[in-house]
C-alpha cells in the first residue's frame, strides 16, 4: 500500500510540473491584434523580406505575390510529416490555384546550394513549388514559424493564415478567400 | 463514437509487456517522442527497478511512396533518454509498472543547431498472467509446452513538451501530447537455453481539442491521432557461464509497426499515418541469482526502400540495468 502510496505521489508531482497536454484547453485564447499592424500574425501586414531562392534570385515580400491573388509557404526541414504535408500540397492544393505562387521555406540548409540539393534529393525540385533559402531565418522570425508552419499572404501583404499544416481544408478555405 | 468505442474495446483485449528491445520513438526533431517500454515483474520476485539510457540516431526518411530519403547534408540528429522505470507485484498475477523517460534532443542541420532537454511521455501499466511459463529444461509432455501468457493495458500520459505547449520550435519537442491506451498481449516460451516471444500491442489515442500550436494560439480544433498496432517477434539462446550459474542470453528480434491516419475535426487526414519495419539484437548479463541484469541492445532501421513509410530511419543503441526484489 505504501508503494502504491509513493508512486501516486511520484505521478502527482510529474504531472503538476508538464504543460497544458494533460488537461486540454478548447478555449480560443488568440490574442486581439491590430489589424493592418507589421507583423507575423493574421489579419497583419507582413514585415517585408528579401531572401534567395535555391537559384540565387531574391524574392521579396513583394516579389512574392506579383501578378498573383496571393503566395503560401511552407516551411520544410526536410522530415518525414514536411513530405507528407508538401505532396499534399503539390498533389491536391496547388493545382487548384494556379493564381498563387507556393514556396517552400527551408530554414535547416546553411546555403543556397545545400537548399537547391534538398530540394533535388526529396523530389522537390521545379514544379509547382519554388524553395527559398532562409539561411538567415529571416522569414522563420518573422512569422515565428517551425516545421508545418503554414503561413497565407494576399496580394496586399496582409497574412490570411499562419497555422500548422493539418490536412489542407483550412488552407484550401483560406484561397478561395483571397481577393 | 462508435470507432472510438470498437478501438477501446480491441486495445482492452489485447494485453502483455514490452520486450527487452529498445522502443520506437519519434524524432526529436519533427514528431516528438519519448516513450519508453514497460516493465515485467519476474514470476519470483515482488519487485523490479530498471534503469536504461538509450541513443537515437536519425538517418532519413521512407516518404509515402516508401522510399528511402536521406537527411540534408551536414545534418546530424540525436536524441537521447533516461529512462526510469518500477514494476511491483501487487497480486499473484497481478502487477503494474511505470516508466519516466527524460529526453535530451541534439539536432545539428548546416543552418541551424538545437539542444534541448525535457522529460517525455510517461506510461503506467498493469498487466496480468493468464498462463506461466514453467521454462521447462527438457519437454517430456505436452505440458511443458505451455507458453507463458500475459495480458495488459497501459496508459501513455502525455507529460512530454508537444507541440500545443508554450515551445515555439519543433526542436524542443519530447512528447506527442495525447493519451493513448494500449492493449497488450505478451506470448512467452522457454525450454532452456532457447526462448521466444511473441508482443503485440494495439493503442488508441484519445481525441483532443488544440488551441495553440507551437506557442501561437490558434482557432480551437479537435485532433486525433490514428490507431497504432506493434508486433515484435523475438528468439534467443541463454549462454550459462562456468559453473556459477552466471548467464549472457543474445536476442534477436523483428518489429512491425503501424499508426494510421489522423483526423481533424473528425475528419481523416489521408497519407498522415506511417509504419516501420526493424530488427534488434540484444546481449543481457545476468547473475547467479538473478537479482542483478545488464543489457544492451541496438534496434536498426533498415535504410533501404520499403522497410517504412511517412516515418524517420533510425538506430537505437540501449544499455539498461535492472534489479529484481525477491
Amino acid at each position: 500500500m505504501y508503494s502504491f502510496r509513493l508512486v501516486g505521489l511520484l505521478l502527482l508531482i510529474i504531472m503538476s510540473g508538464c504543460g497544458d497536454n494533460l488537461i486540454p484547453s478548447g478555449e480560443d485564447k488568440r490574442p486581439p491584434v491590430l489589424a493592418g499592424s507589421s507583423g507575423g500574425s493574421v489579419t497583419q501586414k507582413a514585415s517585408d523580406f528579401s531572401v534567395s531562392d535555391s537559384n540565387g534570385n531574391a524574392v521579396t515580400l513583394a516579389s512574392s505575390t506579383a501578378g498573383k491573388r496571393g503566395a503560401v509557404l511552407y516551411f520544410t526541414m526536410w522530415c518525414p510529416i514536411c513530405d507528407s504535408h508538401m505532396n499534399n500540397l503539390r498533389a491536391y492544393i496547388a493545382p487548384s490555384y494556379p493564381d498563387v505562387n507556393f514556396y517552400l521555406v527551408d530554414y535547416v540548409s546553411g546555403s543556397i546550394s545545400e537548399v537547391a540539393g534538398s530540394a533535388s534529393s526529396n523530389g522537390y525540385a521545379g514544379g509547382v513549388f519554388t524553395t527559398l533559402a532562409d539561411t538567415d531565418h529571416i522569414l522563420t522570425t518573422i512569422f515565428q514559424a517551425t516545421m508545418g508552419t503554414t503561413v497565407v499572404i494576399d496580394s496586399s501583404g496582409i497574412i490570411r493564415m499562419n497555422e500548422d499544416y493539418r490536412d489542407g481544408a483550412n488552407l484550401r478555405a483560406n484561397l478561395s478567400a483571397l481577393p | 463514437m462508435i470507432s472510438n468505442f470498437t478501438s477501446y474495446a480491441m486495445a482492452a483485449l489485447l494485453a502483455g509487456a514490452a520486450p527487452l528491445f529498445p522502443t520506437d520513438s519519434f524524432a526529436a526533431s519533427c514528431c516528438g517522442g519519448g516513450s519508453a517500454a514497460s516493465l515485467t515483474v519476474p514470476k519470483y520476485a515482488v519487485a523490479v527497478a530498471d534503469l536504461s539510457f538509450d541513443t537515437e540516431f536519425y538517418d532519413g526518411y521512407w516518404n509515402q511512396n516508401r522510399k528511402y530519403i536521406p537527411d540534408p547534408p551536414g545534418s546530424n540528429l540525436r536524441q537521447y533518454r533516461l529512462n526510469a522505470g518500477a514494476g511491483y507485484r501487487f497480486a499473484k498475477d497481478w502487477q503494474a509498472s511505470i516508466s519516466l523517460p527524460y529526453v535530451w534532443n541534439d539536432n545539428s542541420y548546416s543552418g541551424v543547431s538545437s539542444q534541448t532537454n525535457g522529460l517525455g511521455d510517461t506510461t503506467v501499466s498493469v498487466m496480468y498472467e493468464v498462463l506461466d511459463d514453467n521454462s521447462a529444461w527438457r519437454v517430456r509432455d505436452i505440458g511443458d509446452m505451455i507458453p507463458g501468457v500475459s495480458l495488459g493495458l497501459s496508459l501513455l500520459l502525455p507529460t512530454g513538451i508537444s507541440p500545443y505547449d508554450n515551445q515555439q520550435s519543433s526542436f524542443d519537442i519530447t512528447g506527442r501530447g495525447f493519451y493513448r491506451l494500449d492493449g497488450t498481449l505478451l506470448v512467452e516460451k522457454t525450454i532452456r537455453p532457447w526462448n521466444a516471444s511473441l508482443a503485440l500491442a494495439y493503442g488508441s489515442y484519445l481525441e483532443r481539442t488544440i488551441n495553440r500550436e507551437y506557442g501561437k494560439y490558434v482557432e480551437p480544433y479537435k485532433k486525433d491521432l490514428g490507431d497504432r498496432f506493434s508486433a515484435t517477434i523475438s528468439s534467443g539462446y541463454a549462454y550459462v557461464i562456468g559453473s556459477g550459474g552466471d548467464s549472457v542470453t543474445g536476442t534477436v528480434s523483428y518489429t512491425y509497426m503501424n499508426e494510421a491516419d489522423a483526423s481533424f475535426n473528425g475528419k481523416q487526414d489521408s497519407g498522415s499515418g506511417f509504419n516501420k519495419q526493424s530488427v534488434g539484437m540484444a546481449l543481457s548479463y545476468a547473475n547467479n541469482d538473478n537479482n542483478w541484469s545488464a543489457r544492451i541492445g541496438w534496434n536498426h532501421a533498415i535504410k533501404e526502400n520499403g522497410w517504412g513509410e511517412n516515418f524517420p530511419a533510425t538506430d537505437v543503441i540501449s544499455m539498461g540495468v535492472r534489479y529484481v526484489f525477491l
